[in-house]
């Protein structure tokens, strides 16, 4: 398979054993630009199979561009996307979700009028097929086919520890809780990856700490692979099997998190460099 | 006390989400279907069936068709009085075409019309949110409007410009025209009110609904979810409009008889978006409570001088009607303004911890 071949060329900073595995997603030479800013210039990383993959820098550098690049919700000017060796130019959104990427927002994006539960349930529509005339009826297939997929719903709530909001609306949840409804959506649609934007953004320290636990949990477990957005650089190096540094649409940096910790220019771009 | 579900444990995901899992729901829905199919037609004279229960039971309907789109998937739509104008005037033009067919089903069918004209209108919904919305769907009435009047092919080149209700019967009894009994118009536009306020409530809590809601509450989620969301809303403007279609098809068949281009105005429109919005967007019982509201209050509050002794001329007892329902609209909305069915939930709550505060 030449995916290991252009693993070797085109990440090269990668750990041998990371090399070893292989390759979910790969983006080549990514540009993005609205009008005349260019959010992101030619971008280039990969992820491989099962590994926890951060993408960090400085506000404005880029990274939820990246993810919205990732699961189509924009379409960039340049460079490809090859999602399970599959290469194109641009992701839909249908496609990417219908295709196994999942993703959570960094201002929690819940469905605020509808039940935890129905939130979750919301992350099973691409698998539930039922018609309208069967929903019509209920009785019969359509009732079959929401129990079958409320099972594993309940599993994720269990997994979630969330029992107790199972008939809350999300709208009433406090914030911790909310990100972790909206995690257990992500986990409903059953990725292959999972992007996570900023899933630790404003959350104390034991909240940080279940998020983290949760994280690892549906990594090892489930073996998803995961894309984390996060500025928290102890749950990064800590969770993070390799960190993508981006700073003004551009890579700075990519490799195993004690690398990218000493890099200079991550350091300069994080405290800043006189010019 | 009284509303307590304590001790009715759900051992299985069926029953736990049924569509009343607490039992005293389903005891009220019970005898709310005995008042309506067996008390009211025993006990109400016709003047009580033709004023009251057949308007209200159609207007109930329309919120119904226009709580799915606006309610549930969050459309705002001002074309109502026009699709529901589609309806009656599919239906008419079937059953003058094929005057021998049922004309229960002519009216059921005649929905399919204005699923497919809502549709229609509905494509700009892609692009367009919120108010803007609501001013697209604004040419869809005047535009509609306009075809009633301009287009004699659909009135039959009646010289009056209006539509008559020729006389149909079915199953051996007269069902429509000015020959047919008030209690036979009752129990059909009862039926079918009923039968699609079940059937949406099916489909509200399965994955359709849960799709709509999704396009409502966060549609950028939605589309990462795998939604389509150009699909997800023309479908709610299509059966929205159907059911829309249907109540406007029994709005002349069963209820007025006739009907002029001007029964199907903006004004319409508006009056079944206030029964929503006051009953309460996204709640099929809130869609019965607003049309209740909206149109049985003010002929009641018109007898009250009456009924009390109070000698009032017909015009003073219809302007302050009018200003006492305006009132109480401002009121309940200052309350709650999340509408009836939130009212009604609070009260359940209340009952539930009753006698004590929370």
């Amino acid at each position: 398979m030449n995916a290991f071949a252009t693993d070797m060329t085109t990440a090269p900073d990668g750990s041998a054993e990371a090399a070893a595995r292989e390759e979910l997603l790969r983006v080549d030479n990514v540009s993005l630009s609205f009008g005349g800013v260019k959010a992101i210039t030619d971008i280039s990383f990969d992820i491989l199979k099962g590994e926890i993959r951060a993408i960090i820098g400085p506000n404005g550098a880029g990274k939820t561009s990246m993810l919205n690049v990732i699961n189509g919700f924009y379409h960039p000017q340049e460079g490809t996307i090859t999602w399970q060796g599959k290469e194109r130019r641009k992701m839909k959104p249908y496609e990417a979700a219908s295709q196994g990427i999942a993703r959570t927002f960094q201002n929690v994006a819940l469905f605020k009028g509808m039940t935890t539960l129905d939130n979750i349930m919301s992350g099973r529509s691409l698998k539930m097929h039922r018609n309208f005339f069967w929903q019509l009826i209920w009785r019969g297939p359509a009732e079959a086919e929401e129990i079958e997929h409320r099972r594993k719903v309940e599993d994720i709530i269990d997994f979630l520890e969330i029992q107790a909001i199972r008939k809350t609306p999300v709208g009433r949840l406090p914030y911790g809780l909310q990100k972790r409804v909206e995690l257990g959506r992500a986990l409903a649609m059953e990725p292959d990856l999972l992007l996570l934007d900023e899933p630790m953004a404003g959350m104390n320290l034991e909240e940080k700490e279940d998020m983290s636990r949760f994280i690892l949990d549906v990594n090892q477990e489930f073996g998803t692979t995961i894309a984390l957005i996060e500025h928290d650089m102890g749950v990064v190096m800590d969770l993070s099997d390799r960190v993508v540094v981006l700073d003004y649409g551009k890579k700075i940096a990519d490799g195993p998190p004690e690398d990218v910790q000493a890099d200079q220019n991550v350091i300069d771009a994080y405290l800043g460099v006189s010019h | 006390m009284f509303y307590r579900e304590a001790g009715q444990f759900k051992t299985s995901y069926k029953a736990d989400q049924a569509l009343m899992p607490i039992l005293q729901d389903r005891i009220g829905l019970l005898v709310i279907l005995a008042i309506a199919f067996v008390v009211i037609p025993v006990l109400a004279n016709d003047f009580f069936l033709t004023s009251i229960m057949i308007p209200f039971l159609v207007f109930a309907l329309a919120a119904i068709g226009l709580n799915v789109l606006t309610g549930f998937c969050g459309q705002l739509s001002l074309g109502t009085g026009a699709f529901m104008g589609v309806g009656a005037y599919a239906a008419y033009k079937l059953t003058t075409i094929f005057p021998d067919a049922n004309v229960i089903v002519m009216v059921l069918l005649s929905g399919v019309f204005s699923a497919a004209i809502g549709a229609v209108f509905g494509l700009p919904s892609l692009r367009i949110k919120g108010l803007y919305l609501a001013v697209t769907t604004l040419a869809a009435q005047f535009f509609l409007e306009w075809c009633f009047i301009r287009i004699p092919w659909l009135y039959n080149d009646n010289a009056s410009g209006a539509i008559e209700i020729p006389h149909r019967e079915a199953f051996g009894v007269v069902v429509s025209g000015a020959e047919a009994t008030p209690i036979v118009r009752y129990f059909i536009v009862l039926s079918i009110t009923a039968l699609i306020a079940f059937l949406m409530a099916n489909v509200l809590r399965g994955r359709i609904g849960r799709s709509w809601m999704m396009i409502r509450d966060m549609d950028i989620a939605a589309e990462l979810m795998g939604i389509r969301p150009l699909q997800t809303k023309l479908m709610a403007f299509a059966v929205s409009s159907y059911i829309c279609g249907v109540a406007g098809a029994m709005m002349v068949f069963f209820w007025l008889n006739a009907a002029e281009p001007s029964s199907y105005s903006i004004a319409l429109s508006f009056q079944i978006l206030f029964m929503v919005i006051l009953g309460g967007l996204g709640s099929l019982s809130g869609s019965f409570m607003g049309a209740a509201f909206i149109w049985i209050l003010p002929v009641f509050l018109k007898f009250i001088p009456g009924t009390i002794g109070i000698n009032l001329a017909a015009e003073t007892v219809e302007h302050v009607t009018f200003m006492i329902v305006g009132a109480l609209i401002i009121f309940f909305l200052i309350v709650e303004p999340h509408g009836f069915a939130r009212l009604w939930q609070i009260a359940k709550q209340k009952l539930r911890v009753w006698p004590f505060p929370y």
